[in-house]
C-alpha cells in the first residue's frame, strides 16, 4: 500500500544513531570525569551531589528539549545561531539527558574498583595520579556500561527530539519521532514496524559495546 | 600500550560520525529553505505531502514542515522560530497579526467538524436539524445513563469549538456528571477510545473529519459512525484554515520572499485547485476558500465524483506517509 524507497527509511536510522551516538560521546565526554572526580575525591557535600546526579535520572526528556528550545529560540539568548530544528540542537538536548546517568553510574563503578585496589596500588607506591589511572582502566567495563545505559536511554527518546527537531521530514526525523507520528495517524504496524528497527539498530550497538567489555573481561 | 586499540577504535567511531554529519550537511544542500509551523491535521491527513512538492518543485526551493499542535505552532511563531503559519484557530490568530508578530490573515480552505458516536445512537443525534439540538439530545441521554460523550479535554481547536456548542446550549461542563469524560487524548487516541468503549456503553465525541475517515480507512474504529455531519446552514461546525506570514519588520531573520511567494500560491487559482483535488477515501478533505478564488471545472469535477468512483481508491489508500517512506503521489495532470 505504500511504496517506501528504502532509502529514506536509512536516513533515518542513520540520522538516529548520529543523534543518539554524537550525544553518548559528548555526555560521556563530560559525565566520565565529572563521576570520576565525584567518586575518588573526598569533598564536603558530596552527599548531596550524588544525591542530585541520581535524581537527575529522572530528568524528563521534553523538560530537557523545552530548555534547549528557550536557549536556541529566535527570542532566546543563542537564538542566531539559527539551530533550532537541526540534528545539531537535538544533539544537544540529549546531551544533557546522558550527563547524569554516565556520571552516576561512573560514580559507582570507581568507588567500587577503588575500594579494592586503592590499598594494592598505595602500597605498590603509586602516586595519586597513577592511582586514579588505574582506577579508571580497572573500571573500564563499569564505564563502558555507563556509556550503554546513557546510549540506550537517548535512542530510546521522543520528547526533546521533537521539541528541538520538528520531526521535519528529510532532515530532524528519526526513528522515535517517526513511530510517534506513524502511531498518530493510525498506522500502528508501521509505527510497530519501525520499533523493531529501532531495537535492531540498539542490537548491533549493544553487540559491538559488549564486544568490548566481554575481551577487557577475558 | 594497552588502551592503544580501544583508542583507535574510538577515534575510528568518532570519525566516522563527524564524516557522517558532513556528508549529511553537504547533502542537505543549499537550496532556499522556508519553515511552516502547521496543525497535525494538515501534514497528518496527507494533504501537504501532496501539495507541497509541487510548489518545491516550481520555486526550486524545501519547505521544512513542523507539525505540532496549534498552540504550539502560534508560540515557534511568536518567538519567530518559523517562517509562516498554517493553523485554524481564528480568534488566536487575529490576535497574533494585531500583536504585530504576523502580517495578515489569508483564508485558505475548511473542513468540517463532524458527530460521531455508537451505530446504535440511542440519543437519536443522528435526526437533528443542528449541531446545537445534536449536542442537547446527547446531553438528555447521557444524564440519564444511556450514553457518554469523550471529551478532548486538552485546549485544542476541537475542544474549544466542543467547548462553545455546550455553551450555546446555557449548560457548563464542570457540572456534567460521569457521563462526560475529560480524556485529554489526542483527536486519533479518542476515536480509538470510543470504539473500545463502544463496547460497553454507546459513546459520542466531535472529531475533525480528516481524522476521522484516516481512523476508518484503517478499520480501526468500525464501531464509530457519523451521527452529526456539516451542513452549509451550519457554520458553526466550519473549521477554517490560514495562512499567515511573520512580520518581517519584527523577525528581520526569516525567510520573508519565498514565505510571501508560497502565501500566494496557496491562495492562487493553482495552489487552490490542487488543495480541491486532494482526496482520501474517496472523500474531499479540504475545501479550499481563499478570497476571490472559484473552483475550476476540474476541481468540481472531483467533488461531484467523489462517491462511489472506482479509480479514487487508487487516491485513496496509498496515503500513510510519514517515516521518511514516500509515497507515489497520483498524476495529477487530470487537474488541467
Amino acid at each position: 500500500m505504500v511504496t517506501t524507497t528504502g532509502l529514506e527509511l536509512l536516513d533515518v536510522t542513520l540520522l538516529s544513531l548520529y543523534v543518539s551516538g554524537m550525544a553518548t560521546i559528548l555526555g560521556s565526554a563530560v559525565g566520565i570525569p565529572l563521576g570520576a572526580l565525584i567518586g575518588l575525591k573526598e569533598f564536603g557535600g558530596k552527599g548531596a551531589i550524588k544525591t542530585i546526579t541520581y535524581t537527575l535520572y529522572g530528568f524528563p526528556p521534553v523538560l530537557s528539549g523545552l530548555f534547549v528550545y528557550f536557549l536556541f529560540s529566535r527570542s532566546g539568548p543563542f537564538g542566531d545561531f539559527g539551530i533550532l530544528f537541526t540534528p545539531t540542537a537535538m544533539i544537544i538536548a540529549e546531551t544533557f539527558l546522558v550527563i547524569p546517568l554516565v556520571t552516576g553510574i561512573t560514580i559507582t563503578s570507581v568507588v567500587e574498583v577503588d575500594k579494592n585496589i586503592k590499598e594494592t596500588v598505595r602500597a605498590m607506591g603509586a602516586s595519586s595520579r597513577q592511582s586514579t589511572l588505574t582506577v579508571m582502566r580497572e573500571a573500564w567495563v563499569g564505564l563502558l556500561m555507563a556509556c550503554m545505559v546513557g546510549f540506550g536511554r537517548v535512542i530510546a527518546e521522543v520528547g526533546a527530539a521533537y521539541l528541538v527537531g520538528g520531526n521535519i521530514d528529510g532532515k530532524t526525523r528519526v526513528l522515535t519521532t517517526a513511530i510517534m507520528l506513524e502511531t498518530r495517524m493510525g498506522n500502528f504496524e508501521w509505527a510497530m514496524a519501525l520499533g523493531a528497527v529501532l531495537l535492531a539498530v540498539a542490537l548491533c550497538v549493544f553487540l559491538f559495546l559488549r564486544l568490548l567489555q566481554e575481551r577487557e573481561m577475558l | 600500550m594497552r588502551l592503544d586499540w580501544k583508542v583507535a577504535l574510538a577515534l575510528v567511531l568518532v570519525a566516522a560520525l563527524i564524516v557522517g554529519a558532513v556528508g549529511y550537511v553537504l547533502l542537505a544542500g543549499e537550496k532556499k529553505v522556508l519553515v511552516l509551523a502547521t496543525t497535525t491535521s494538515t501534514y497528518d491527513s496527507g494533504l501537504l505531502d501532496y501539495i507541497l512538492p509541487v510548489f518545491e518543485d516550481d520555486f526550486d526551493c524545501e519547505i521544512d514542515v513542523i507539525a505540532v499542535g496549534s498552540g504550539a505552532a502560534m508560540e515557534l511563531g511568536k518567538n519567530g522560530d518559523v517562517d509562516m503559519l498554517l493553523v485554524h484557530s481564528p480568534s488566536a490568530e487575529t490576535a497574533f497579526v494585531n500583536d504585530g508578530y504576523g502580517e495578515e490573515r489569508n483564508a485558505v480552505m475548511y473542513n468540517n467538524f463532524i458527530v460521531v458516536g455508537s451505530a446504535s445512537d440511542p440519543a437519536d443525534a443522528n435526526h437533528s436539524a443542528n449541531v446545537t439540538i445534536a449536542f442537547e439530545k446527547i446531553y438528555d441521554n447521557g444524564t440519564v445513563g444511556d450514553c457518554q460523550f469523550l471529551s478532548r479535554g486538552d485546549n485544542s481547536g476541537t475542544h474549544a469549538k466542543e467547548l462553545t456548542i455546550w455553551k450555546n446550549l446555557g449548560l457548563n461542563v464542570s457540572n456534567f456528571d460521569d457521563w462526560y469524560v475529560e480524556t485529554g487524548l489526542g483527536m486519533g487516541d479518542l476515536l480509538d477510545m470510543c470504539e473500545e468503549e463502544d463496547a460497553t456503553t454507546p459513546s459520542y465525541t466531535l472529531s475533525d473529519d480528516a481524522t476521522y475517515y484516516q481512523r476508518l480507512s484503517e478499520n480501526l474504529i468500525p464501531h464509530v459512525q457519523i451521527v452529526y455531519n456539516y451542513q452549509e446552514t451550519d457554520s458553526l461546525l466550519k473549521n477554517q484554515y490560514s495562512v499567515i506570514v511573520l512580520n518581517e519588520t519584527r523577525f528581520p531573520h526569516i525567510n520573508h520572499t519565498l514565505a510571501t511567494e508560497f502565501k500566494d500560491w496557496m491562495i492562487s487559482q493553482e495552489g487552490q485547485d490542487l488543495i480541491a483535488s486532494y482526496e482520501m477515501y474517496g472523500q474531499q478533505l479540504f475545501y479550499p476558500n481563499a478570497a476571490g478564488y472559484t473552483p475550476s471545472t476540474s476541481s468540481l469535477k472531483s467533488q461531484t465524483s467523489a462517491f462511489g468512483s472506482e479509480e479514487r481508491s487508487v487516491a485513496g489508500v496509498s496515503i500513510p506517509v510519514a517515516a521518511g517512506l514516500k509515497v507515489e503521489l497520483p498524476l495529477r495532470c487530470d487537474r488541467w
